[in-house]
């Protein structure tokens, strides 16, 4: 599959962060867990509520039409062509205003979690083992230009979504289980739109798979599952100005430097079970500086009441905010584990590899990195982050230490017993973030004092990534995450611990033929058994193997003005629920 | 150094005696250096100005025995025992009162002693400063005397190398190399440190000399033509000496000036590097400690004040310095 950066390095300061990464390799085999029940429990889109498919939204509370909401951020947005936003802003704001999906999710106020519910599609069905969906599409959906929306559209955008070098930005999840889909090179590239599996039936779309793909109806909520004409489809210029299906269209846009929505008059609410579109427009200013934009919301005066932010108060700021308006402020999860990774053919022997999950400074380097311990990093212990069904809000803890307690005495005993006091460890650290040298210095000061050899390896923010991903690296210990697309174990066992997955996601390079067989069991099992299945499998890993070191899940704490309603925490994606935001007068 | 010359040459617009008669004997004898440095003790701003740039120097020389006096140490912060959950210090600014145990409080997200810091920030500042310095220096003063003294090819190759200089944009330059150094030394910390320290002086130096070669080489040109100049070639006095003995004794106010003035420079800009993210790493420098701490301008103005003020008096005074020195070897001020 193709990779993107989730951008959770070292620092912590996410730059270009995806919406994730799950899912199997394209060379196959490590296929998907079926998710069709899930266990309750605090996290990302648990459930799926098909019955929902008739608009409009049903109205909010005292929620008003009007007003224009201004969006502030530090980071850019190059791209808006639906299929290849697979970065968590354009993908959070792409899904929510502009681009209707087959499917949608929407925020359950009563939960505080997501439902995945019907979008341009009014029902979905599939064959017994998941390898034959038929998609139902709406009637008498318009684009902004007032041209009706077919199911050829809808096929010619699940083609695009397959054009891995037209589009190498978007996620790979059509390639690798759509019927063919390794072979296709795309409508772009080849030229050709002619591939059987995915074919049209009046308004039933049907798409066959290589193999079980349970996850579907997830896959079917990104942008890249949204319909696009074929005429306007020269993708150099239709990623500057989309064809808008949602409530919003288009109305200025400068690639990395703003974006301004306005309504889309075509949008019929009746036909939308999930979005109510409450203001007028949307002005969104990207590249700002966090700091002035952070000051700018907490002081709350003039047009910085009706403006929000995607972004993570800095530390500086979180505690004036939460003193001074603690009602403005929103948390919540996000689907991401940070891991440090050590290399499973080089630290061969798992009590060494225990030994640094015992010297790693949690709390430390949460404080040096400028999390807000609790907020925005939170204790782990196993490998799937709350809310992925089969995982108990309770999880095992090999360490014994809860996620956050160092205890380098225990560790340096370890090593002792395991002869190897003095082993040297190898981790890059960039020297241009002032966070990252001092994540380092925690680091470095705690290993040492648990006997290891600290050698931290300079490098420079642009290349931590390509370096940290490379398999061929000189360093023994590498530091990276990893998040969910969709609530499943399959989306995270098989791609971090599979034989089979790249070793750019398999960071720690893990291979084990027990671990491999158990995961392609787990795979066959009825669908109910697989949640549970999956953490035991997590569980056995963790206490057996101790692969990687979980270093914490993320979360979000974001900040609007006094007159911003309804902004809640999307914890698909650790963003604003955009679909219920209102201006209050 | 031999004076005779500049006595000659300088001698009409300097030793006009203004009182004239009683110590006409005495003035005869003054050297334009001693003049100057005679302005200079007179002058009130400058010995204040050089009183605060001994204090810094005596901070820079002394930190490691001031820390240790105030009982304090570098690096030596724990975030989880001395930070609360919102990374701010539990004792001292900005939350509670001072104490003794950090006087200028301790940074938030690491812990780590803000004095400490800034004592050893000033010590880079100047080390950096004055390495920089010499070295601009002496390369300027070389290439200025060479291009002015050479007539022809050396003098247009050298003009040349200078306008190059000149026109290619310092930071560009520093920011391209930043990288490069990292990846060279990326595993040897400590390699790493001293290979960004030299390449900071270099960098700086190297962007740095043009100007004063420029002022050299037209003091040069101007006065290579003069009769002791002419007089000292007739009789055989080999070049170097021209240069060294003749030459260079007259060019000691330009240089003495741009000294002045560069050092400030220098320091601002080792602290804008270190701001840009390209400066040292490994040491603590006043610029890293502004850059942390801008993103608490609000909540903990103290953090970013001490390395600012820091800069700003000993800029200042340096300039201040600088402005003194420039006027007092300038023989056309009259005060």
């Amino acid at each position: 599959m193709h990779w993107k950066r989730p951008a959770v390095a070292i620092s912590g300061a996410a730059l270009l962060t995806l919406a994730a990464c799950g899912g199997g390799s394209s060379g196959g085999g490590t296929g998907a867990g079926p998710t069709a029940t899930f266990s309750a429990g605090g996290g990302s889109g648990q459930s799926i509520d098909m019955s929902r498919s008739d608009g409009p939204a049903p109205p909010i509370d005292g929620a008003k039409q009007g007003g224009t909401v201004t969006s502030l951020t530090n980071r850019g947005a190059s791209t808006f062509d639906p299929t290849e936003i697979y970065y968590t802003n354009t993908a959070s704001i792409g899904q929510a205003l502009v681009f209707r999906s087959l499917t949608q999710y929407v925020y359950n106020p009563d939960t505080k979690e997501m439902v995945l519910i019907p979008d341009l599609a009014s029902s979905w069905k599939s064959n017994a083992d998941f390898t034959d969906w038929t998609f139902t599409l709406r009637d008498g959906v318009k684009y902004e230009n007032g041209q009706p929306v077919t199911c050829a559209d809808m096929r010619y955008g699940l083609l695009r979504s397959m054009d891995r070098d037209a589009f190498p930005t978007g996620a790979s999840y059509s390639n690798d289980y759509f019927l063919g889909g390794d072979k296709y090179k795309g409508p772009i590239t080849s030229g050709s739109t002619k591939f059987p599996g995915i074919t049209c039936n009046g308004q039933d779309l049907n798409i066959k798979m290589t193999k079980p793909f349970p996850d579907m109806p997830y896959w079917g909520s990104f942008p890249a599952m949204s319909p696009i004409p074929q005429s306007a489809s020269d993708p150099k210029k239709y990623r500057l100005h989309p064809l808008a299906t949602g409530p919003y269209k288009f109305d200025k846009y400068q690639p990395g430097t703003s974006l301004t929505l306005v309504r889309n008059d075509q949008w019929d609410p009746a036909s939308d079970p999930g979005r109510h579109a409450y203001p007028d427009g949307y002005n969104f200013k990207f590249t700002e500086d966090s700091s002035k934009l952070d000051q700018l919301i907490i002081n709350d005066q003039g047009s910085a009441q009706t403006t929000l932010t995607y972004e993570n108060l800095l530390t500086a700021d979180y505690r004036t905010a939460t003193q001074q308006a603690p009602d403005r402020v929103v948390t919540g999860t996000s689907p991401c584990t940070f891991f440090w990774y050590p290399d499973y053919t080089k630290i061969t022997d798992v009590n060494v590899r225990r030994a640094i999950g015992l010297a790693y400074p949690y709390e430390n380097a949460w404080l040096a990195a400028g999390s807000i311990v609790g907020v925005t990093r939170i204790p782990a212990t196993s490998i799937m982050p709350p809310g992925i069904p089969g995982r108990p809000n309770k999880t095992y803890d090999p360490l014994g230490i809860g996620g956050k307690n160092t205890d380098t005495a225990k560790a340096k005993q370890m090593l002792k017993d395991a002869n190897a006091l003095g082993y040297e460890l190898k981790f890059y650290y960039s020297t241009d973030d002032p966070n990252s040298v001092n994540v380092k210095n925690e680091i470095v000061k705690s290993l040492t004092t648990a006997g290891f050899k600290a050698s931290p390896v300079a490098t420079t923010t642009n290349q931590f990534y390509t370096l940290t991903q490379d398999p061929n690296s000189p360093v023994n210990v590498r530091s990276l995450g990893w998040c969910s697309d969709w609530p499943s174990g399959s989306s995270w066992l098989p791609p971090e611990l599979g034989s089979n997955s790249p070793q750019s996601i398999n960071l720690s390079k893990f291979s084990e033929p027990a671990v491999d067989k158990e995961m392609n069991r787990i795979q066959t099992l009825p669908l109910d058994q697989q949640p549970d299945a999956w953490y035991q499998l997590d569980k056995t890993i963790g206490e057996k193997y101790f692969p990687m070191i979980p270093t914490g899940y993320s979360g979000s704490a974001m900040m609007h003005g006094s007159k911003i309603q309804g902004m809640n925490n999307d914890s698909t994606f650790g963003y604003p629920t955009w679909k219920d935001i209102w201006i209050s007068s | 150094m031999s004076l005779t010359n500049v006595q000659v040459d300088q001698g009409p617009s300097l030793a006009v005696p203004e009182p004239a008669g009683k110590d006409a004997k005495k003035i005869a004898g003054r050297s334009p250096t001693k003049i100057a440095f005679d302005r200079l003790r007179a002058d009130k701003v400058a010995v204040v100005s050089f009183f605060i740039v001994l204090f810094f120097v005596l901070i820079a020389i002394f930190a490691p025995l001031i820390t240790r006096a105030f009982g304090v140490q570098l690096n030596a912060g724990d975030p989880v025992r001395d930070l609360d959950v919102f990374g701010f210090p539990r004792f001292g600014p900005p939350d509670h009162g001072f104490t003794w145990k950090a006087p200028l409080g301790i940074a938030p997200s690491t812990g780590k002693d803000n004095l400490a810091q800034w004592l050893y920030g000033a010590r880079t500042s100047l080390e950096v400063a004055t390495a920089s310095t010499i070295g601009s220096t002496l390369l300027g003063i070389v290439m200025g005397l060479a291009a002015g003294f050479s007539r022809g090819w050396l003098d247009r190759v050298i003009t040349f190398i200078i306008d190059v200089f000149l026109s290619f944009p310092f930071l560009l330059g520093a920011l391209a190399l930043a990288p490069i150094l990292v990846n060279r030394f990326q595993s040897n910390a400590s390699a790493l440190d001293k290979a960004q320290f030299v390449s900071l002086v270099l960098i700086l130096t190297f962007f740095t000399w043009m100007y004063l070669a420029r002022l050299i080489r037209g003091e040069v040109l101007s006065m290579r033509e003069r009769e002791f100049v002419q007089a000292a070639r007739a009789i055989g006095v080999p070049t170097t000496s021209i240069l060294f003995k003749e030459l260079l004794p007259n060019l000691v106010a330009p240089i003495v000036v741009s000294i002045s003035l560069g050092l400030p420079a220098f320091v601002t800009a080792e602290a804008g590097l270190a701001y840009l993210g390209v400066g040292l790493t490994g040491r603590p420098s006043w610029g890293q400690t502004i850059n942390n701490a801008t993103a608490y301008f609000r909540e903990y103005p103290l953090y970013l004040w001490a390395p600012v003020v820091g800069i700003m008096v000993l800029v200042v005074a340096l300039n201040l310095l600088g402005d003194s020195i420039r006027d007092a070897f300038d023989p056309k001020t009259r005060r």
